[in-house]
């Protein structure tokens, strides 16, 4: 599969995997910045955190580049000392699930560190955290923390969806942004190829418009983007109905005033996450609307995200555990048509049987 | 090997032996098996290192709860030889252990004995500290012990964990499976300390280690220290040397990756493979192979049956997916 974003020019485009471009900006952040080191369980192995750190402990040396023991909340209290001395560190988590053990550090140091200091000190760093879905992962490598990390007032939240957006962001990330930033990586993404380019911005550190459309505003974040892309296009076929897709993008700092916009002109609402609804990112941009205008929306939003439950490893459980291609074509439908518009929905369940490339490593 | 070592009765070795080849001839049947795309759920294999449960879980003999970390099969295999269950459970069927919501990462049988495995490294070492601390103040004459790797005891909270029970007085074991890998990356370059044993001795446990191999050996050694610990009410930290024969996740071995020597791993483990060794021991204690041959065979059928049982078990209907996340209304 070949996302093409929608504002990328047909010249000086090439295709790029999203674990392409991670490895692109790590290598190049490292050759451009000397502050910068990167540090993480496995960082420095052959799997190089599934593609997108290998080769660059020989390349920059393992000074910069290297594995630590297992030590989630001191590694990252680590890094804020690192950070607090003019180095720039970049930390992974394989799996979104082991940063909990990192909370500490993150949530009482990092995030307030600026303020508390009275704008004393700083700490900027990256945390680049990988979301964990399908084969089985279960309820401890699967969940998808962004409105947690985005409640507390001091980090600085993303969701990369593409190639495209990593290439923008991390390099001005990593060069220009004073506090720490929470990048949430999905794991589904990684072996995915997109179609880039690399000349101008394309993908802010905010939100943006990833389809243009008029008869529903769709929010998404990270895979979600994908499967509401595939959706547009399928109710765009089927139904002749247009859908705007938004990339949420940044989750601490979203264009709310796009999301807005969007929605006063199409007053109907789809929500797509990859968390649960309850106090999420589909909570939070509801909150947004209605504080601005309640009569924003015509009628009540659709909302997909994770069943309220922890996640199940039989596979007849997953499956309905995650929104899929089906419900978003189905909220898609339901918003602009009404709950009874006939039109058959895709068969595919979702993004994961598409993708029959993803067997792990996990 | 302890040279000084009585030998164990035949009874016990054939026990140990059955016990060995069930958890090998289980996870056998899943490296065979995965690829058919049926069991969905990421393996982190026992395979090689199945001896450091089977000979302490047969020491404690059902006395001490079992807490395992995500390398489960060994651990819940050793403790409760529930084939029905485990295969169940990683076919996602309602008849495993955890109605097919849990996976490979996540077995318990509490019924019998095994409370729980975790799948975030470290995880359950406190939890078995606190149901020690809880079955001593509850008078009820168990304990509890902790499986997990050497990779654990990188982090803090093992050695919260193991200050806290020392502190606490708990008759618990911490039984680290040092298999000197964390994924890939190797002991010494995690770990400062020259051996790990020395290094948790301030901590007041009583600690002991064993690099035989050998499902005896760590048998007799887990009999003397929950003996020891339990008389003089002190934690014993066990430090059995293992090999992971197989990849960190994965059904796979993983010499391709150049991170350890296949041929030192065959020299210096594979080649005393401690199934080998045992059985080879039955025939010392007179176990001819033809009745080596039928206990085999006995495993064999009840695998397979297990698997048919778990085949013709129910998967879980939609309505699951929301039971059981919270408490039922009293």
């Amino acid at each position: 599969m070949n996302v093409a974003l929608a504002q990328s020019a047909s010249q000086g485009t090439r295709v790029l995997s999203y674990a392409g471009a991670l490895l692109e900006t790590m290598d190049a952040a490292l050759a451009r910045h000397t502050n910068v080191f990167i540090m993480g369980q496995g960082v420095d192995d052959f799997k190089g955190i599934f593609g997108s750190t290998t080769g660059l402990a020989e390349k920059h040396g393992a000074k910069r580049v290297f594995d630590v023991p297992l030590m989630e909340e001191g590694m990252t209290g680590i890094a804020i000392g690192a950070a607090l001395a003019g180095d720039y560190p970049i930390t992974t988590h394989i799996r979104a699930d082991f940063s909990f053990l990192a909370m500490n550090q993150i949530l009482n140091l990092a995030a307030k560190y600026r303020y508390m200091f009275g704008g004393l000190m700083s700490c900027p760093m990256l945390i680049r955290i990988v979301v964990g879905r399908s084969w089985g992962q279960g309820a401890q490598h699967s969940q998808s923390p962004q409105a947690t990390f985005a409640h507390f007032p001091g980090l600085t939240v993303v969701m990369p969806s593409s190639s495209q957006a990593i290439l923008d962001m991390y390099p001005a990330i990593i060069a220009r942004h004073p506090g720490p930033v929470i990048s949430i990586e999905h794991r589904l993404l990684y072996n995915l190829d997109f179609t880039v380019s690399d000349t101008g911005k394309h993908v802010p550190l905010g939100s943006y418009v990833a389809r243009e459309g008029t008869d529903v505003t769709v929010v998404a974040t990270s895979v979600m983007v994908l499967e509401a892309l595939r959706a547009a296009q399928y109710v765009h076929d089927k139904a002749g109905v247009s859908a705007e897709i938004i990339d949420l993008n940044s989750i601490s700092h979203p264009d709310w005033d796009l999301v807005a916009a969007s929605v006063r002109r199409t007053g109907r609402l789809v929500v797509a996450d990859t968390s649960w609804l309850e106090y999420g990112v589909a909570a939070e941009v509801c909150r947004q609307l209605v504080v601005r205008d309640p009569r924003l929306l015509k009628q009540p939003p659709s909302l997909l995200g994770m069943a309220p439950a922890p996640c199940p490893t039989a596979k007849s459980l997953e499956d309905i555990y995650y929104p899929s291609q089906h419900e978003t074509v189905d909220a898609i439908l339901t918003q602009v048509t009404g709950a009874g518009h006939g039109i058959p929905l895709p068969v595919e369940r979702s993004m994961t049987e598409g993708y029959k490339r993803f067997r792990g490593p996990f | 090997m302890r040279s000084d070592r009585e030998p164990l009765p035949k009874t016990t070795a054939i026990q140990l032996y059955r016990s060995l080849f069930l958890a090998r001839r289980s996870e056998e049947y899943i490296v065979e098996h995965y690829p058919e795309n049926l069991m969905r759920t990421p393996m982190h294999m026992s395979m090689g290192q199945e001896f450091v449960c089977v000979g302490v879980c047969a020491a404690l003999d059902g006395t001490a709860d079992v807490f395992a970390s995500y390398r489960s099969h060994a651990a819940f295999l050793a403790q409760t030889h529930d084939t029905d269950r485990f295969f169940s459970e990683l076919y996602g069927r309602t008849s495993g252990t955890g109605e097919g919501k849990g996976g490979s990462m996540h077995l318990a049988a509490p019924d019998q004995g095994h409370i729980l495995s975790s799948g975030v490294v470290a995880t359950q070492i406190p939890v078995a500290v606190g149901a020690a601390f809880a079955n001593l103040r509850l008078a009820t004459g168990r304990t509890a012990v902790a499986f997990f790797g050497d990779g654990a005891a990188d982090a803090g909270v093992f050695w919260e964990s193991l200050n806290s029970a020392a502190l606490f007085r708990l008759p618990m074991l911490f039984v680290c499976e040092d298999n000197g890998y964390a994924v890939d990356t190797p002991r010494a370059a995690r770990q400062v300390a020259a051996s790990l044993t020395e290094a948790v001795k301030p901590f007041g446990a009583d600690a002991y280690e064993d690099d035989s191999g050998d499902v005896e050996s760590v048998y007799t050694l887990a009999r003397e220290a929950v003996t020891k610990a339990r008389r003089d009410r002190r934690p014993a930290f066990l430090n059995i040397k293992c090999c992971r024969y197989l990849e960190h996740v994965g059904i796979g071995t993983d010499w391709n990756w150049g991170y350890r020597d296949q041929a030192t791993v065959e020299r210096e483990w594979i080649a005393r493979d401690a199934l080998k060794v045992q059985r080879a021991r039955l025939a010392s204690h007179q176990v001819g192979e033809s009745a080596i041959a039928a206990l085999e065979q006995e495993i064999e059928s009840a695998i397979q049956a297990s698997v048919q049982r778990a085949s013709l078990a129910p998967i879980p209907t939609p309505d699951r997916l929301h039971a059981g996340v919270f408490h039922a209304k009293a």
